[in-house]
This record gives C-alpha cells, structure tokens and sequence, in this order.
C-alpha cells in the first residue's frame, strides 16, 4: 500500500459487500436460466437446470444473511438523506451529467449511492418474500402466488439494470473509487472530488486513518 | 392423424360415470393408485393428483324448476392454445405438439411448480418424491402412432371422440342444438381455442371447479410478455447509458492533489 492513502473502508464492510455482491449476481445469473429458455444453458455449468434451481435457492438462503447485514450496516450511513445538500446534489445530478462548477461537498455517500442502496434494500426485500412463496407455492393461496412471479421479476429488472450503473460508476465511470472496496485504501484526492464532507469529518473527529501515519492527530498535510 | 390440429370432444350428455377412462388413463400411463377414503361420493379420488391425470368428477345438482340432476364431468388437461403453463415453463418440458396439444417431457422438468399456479383450470400437479409436474398429454405417445387417446378407446358409449378441430367443433354444436336447453359448446371461445372441448348440459357456472370464463391470468402475461422482455431492454439501455455518458462527458476523475481549487474544462 502506497503511504498517504486513506482507509475508506473496513475489512468487515467489504465482506459484506461482497457476500451481496457475489450471492446477487449467481441470483441473477441463475435466474435468467430459467426466465429465458435460451439461457437454460447456464443450467449446464451446474449439471443441468434442476440443479440450477437448487443453486438459485439455496444461494437465496445465503442473500437474505448478506441482505441482514447489509440493511443493519448501512441504513444509518446510505439510508437517510442529509440535507440540503443531498437535494442541491441531486438538482445538478452531481455533475455527472452535465458540467457542474461546485458540486455539493458530500459525505459517506451521495444520494446516488443512498438511492442505489435504498433500491437494493428495498427490492430486495421483496426478492426474498416473493422468492420464499414461489419456492413453497402451495402454502400461499393461489391468488397470491400468482402475483409473486412478476414482483420477483420486476425486482430482477430493476435490481440487475442497476448492477450495471454501479459496476459502470464503481470502475471506469468514476476511477479510483474500485479500491474503496477492493482494499479499501483510497487517495486524497478522490476523497476531496468525490466525498469532501466526510473527509473533513474524519480530521474533524480524528478518525482519519492515512497509511504509513499514527491515527491520531491526523489532520492532513 | 399426424400433424393435424385435433380436439378431443367430451359430450357430457352421453356419459355415465363408469369411469372407464380414468382407468385406461392409469393403464396406458403406468400411473399407481392410492387408498382413498369413502367421502360418500362415487368421485374417486376426491380430486386430480400427480397420478390421476383425468377424473371423472360426481355432482348432484338441483336447477330452478327443482329437478334433481346428477352430473358427470370428465376433468383434466384442456390443451389450451395459449397455454399459460408454457407460457411460464422456464426448461421447456411443457410445449405445444404438431397436434396442438400440450405435451409434458418429463426429464426437462424441475419441479419449479410454476405451472401449478399458472394454469386457470388447475391442472397441473406435483409429485414430491419425484420433484416434477404431471399433467395429461392427451396420450401422445399414441397419438404419434395414429392411435387414439387411453381414455377415448375405452369409452363405451361415445362420450368421448377425437378428430380434426374443425370437424369436431361443428359437430360439438350440431350436438348442442339437438340437446337444446342450456346446451352449450365450452372450450372453443376462449385461450384461443382448447383442444379438449366439452358438450356441456347445463351453465358452464354449474359445474364444480370449471372456470366461466378462463384466461391466461393477468399475473402472467405481466411477467412474460411485460417484464422478462423489459429486463434485457433495461440492461441494454443502462449499458448503452453508460457508454454514451464515458465517451460524452467522460469519467469523473479526482483532480490532480497539488491543483484542487480549479476544475479543469469540461
């Protein structure tokens, strides 16, 4: 590790995000073996699609752990907008999209990432209840379990369309944010562009851990 | 009879319970039977299961004018041509045949019970010792050697025929106008034609279980035809969203450590 950066995230965090992470995309991998016919082919990297099924719904069993933790860990950071800036964030769409002198100094996170969150822990709220009923279809009145298929879907459509905003924003669409969550040691100035406030925060409080300095005291420069 | 469209025609005013076909249904398809208990009706067992892909189904029914009637329906698979069961089956083990029937492969089945749920005649059915759906496929093992259904060579008084649709649903009404009354064709208006067709005497609401108005539930085409196309469109349109958004107005790059106050042009 390089000295001078600065810790974004800790090893917990990170597992984490990766139990969700890994276990959303076999979800959605799996998934599509079966929502298309012509991904049924997805089924034979695991021995056909009945084993596909199996690994779709026991791999749901470990999403709801990962959904757990993640829900419990991050409500209070990406669950609730802070404001005004999360609205002058979002009147100028942080300057991702059109050219913006003075983005609104931000946080832990943005109110995209909040969004992204709130998105994640809400549909997949619903991919859990809709999943469990479809997988015991029979302890639901049919009326019910009719209805469950397409909210599953529609939850697959969002979630999985917002997977690829993510990987886009957390690699080359927005460069040096992938460490935060690879090693979780980011630099200075990615910090200043990208969550000033909170950078200013951890000085503040003097939690600021910078690589190769003590932890105390730590007050840039 | 290969590869024509056929249709199976139940006249239920020809018959008599003897249940017949539900038998020869067993026989043909090696389905065992299981004790049931005596729930004071003839209807045996009380409903279709995994192995008992038709049954004739007992109803005593008094109309208006306070005549007692007692009917007899033979229940199973209709063959629907929008079928919703293929329409949701992920593996393709329930498909259309070049009968227009709706043939069921067992090995592809992976017990998702999709089907179950789907189908607006509640047909199909799941075995858990095997994790796989069962439903009549209107015996096309047969059918594919120009045999004729298990269920309809064993029916002794004609109850039940098979041949072209269009044959057999002109004969389904010719038959209803001799019966006259509440007569009424059932099977040929709706899910755009099912290849079994009832002759029903009396109100298709009077019978047990038997849809009025059956139809690919709305549940369905919502999933199929609405969203499982919208989730490639959306992940395309993110995909191409984010190309367009780095070759246009580029990557949000951290600005140089010593140059922070400047932002540099767009």
């Amino acid at each position: 590790m390089k000295k001078g950066l600065i810790k974004a995230t800790d090893a917990f965090e990170r597992i984490v995000h990766w139990s969700l992470a890994i276990s959303c995309l076999i979800l959605c991998f799996t998934g599509l073996g079966m929502m298309f016919q012509s991904f049924n082919f997805i089924g034979d990297l695991m021995g056909g699609l009945k084993s596909l099924k199996y690994v779709h719904n026991f791999t749901g069993l470990f999403f709801i752990l990962a959904l757990i933790f993640t829900i419990r860990m991050w409500w209070r950071e990406a669950g609730i907008f802070s404001m005004p800036e999360d609205l002058e964030w979002m009147l100028c769409a942080g300057g991702y999209l059109w050219h913006v002198d003075h983005p609104p100094k931000m946080g832990k996170y943005n109110p995209g990432q909040k969004m992204f969150f709130l998105t994640v822990a809400f549909f997949g709220v619903i991919m859990v209840i809709t999943g469990l009923v479809m997988w015991f279809p029979f302890s639901f009145p049919v009326g019910l379990t009719r209805w469950m298929y397409p909210l599953h879907a529609l939850g697959f459509v969002v979630i999985f369309a917002f997977f690829f905003v993510h990987l886009y924003l957390g690699t080359i669409g927005s460069p040096g944010s992938l460490p935060a969550m690879l090693h979780g040691w980011v630099t200075r100035a990615w910090l200043v562009k990208q969550h000033a406030k909170w950078l200013e925060e951890m000085e503040e409080k003097g939690t600021l851990e910078v690589y190769g300095e003590e932890k105390k005291g730590a007050h840039g420069h | 009879m290969k590869g024509i469209e056929l249709v199976k025609l139940i006249d239920t005013s020809l018959c008599t319970a003897c249940r017949g076909c539900q038998v020869a249904c067993k026989q043909w398809n090696e389905l065992p039977a299981f004790r049931t208990h005596n729930s004071g009706s003839y209807q045996n067992p009380p409903d279709l299961q995994w192995n008992t892909w038709t049954l004739i189904r007992f109803q005593e029914y008094e109309d208006a004018k306070g005549n007692f009637k007692w009917l007899f329906r033979k229940d199973g698979c209709m063959h629907c041509t929008d079928a919703a069961c293929v329409k949701v089956c992920p593996s393709g083990a329930l498909h259309h045949t070049t009968f227009g029937t709706v043939g069921i492969q067992k090995e592809k089945c992976i017990g998702c019970k999709e089907c179950v749920a789907a189908c607006p005649f509640n047909i199909p059915r799941y075995d858990r010792a095997t994790d796989k759906v069962t439903k009549c496929d209107l015996c096309y093992s047969r059918l594919r050697d120009s045999l004729s259904p298990a269920c309809i060579k064993s029916c002794p008084t004609g109850a039940l025929t098979i041949g072209a649709k269009d044959t057999m649903i002109r004969k389904a009404h010719a038959r209803v106008k001799v019966l006259g009354g509440d007569a009424n064709v059932y099977g040929d208006k709706f899910v755009d034609g099912t290849h079994v067709v009832y002759v029903l005497t009396e109100k298709p609401g009077v019978y047990d279980v038997l849809p009025v108005k059956p139809h690919v539930p709305l549940s369905v085409m919502a999933w199929k035809d609405l969203l499982k196309p919208l989730s490639l469109v959306a992940v395309g349109g993110v995909l191409a969203a984010s190309f367009l958004h780095y070759i246009i107005h580029g990557p949000k790059t951290p600005d140089d450590a010593d140059n922070q106050t400047k932002e540099g042009g767009a």
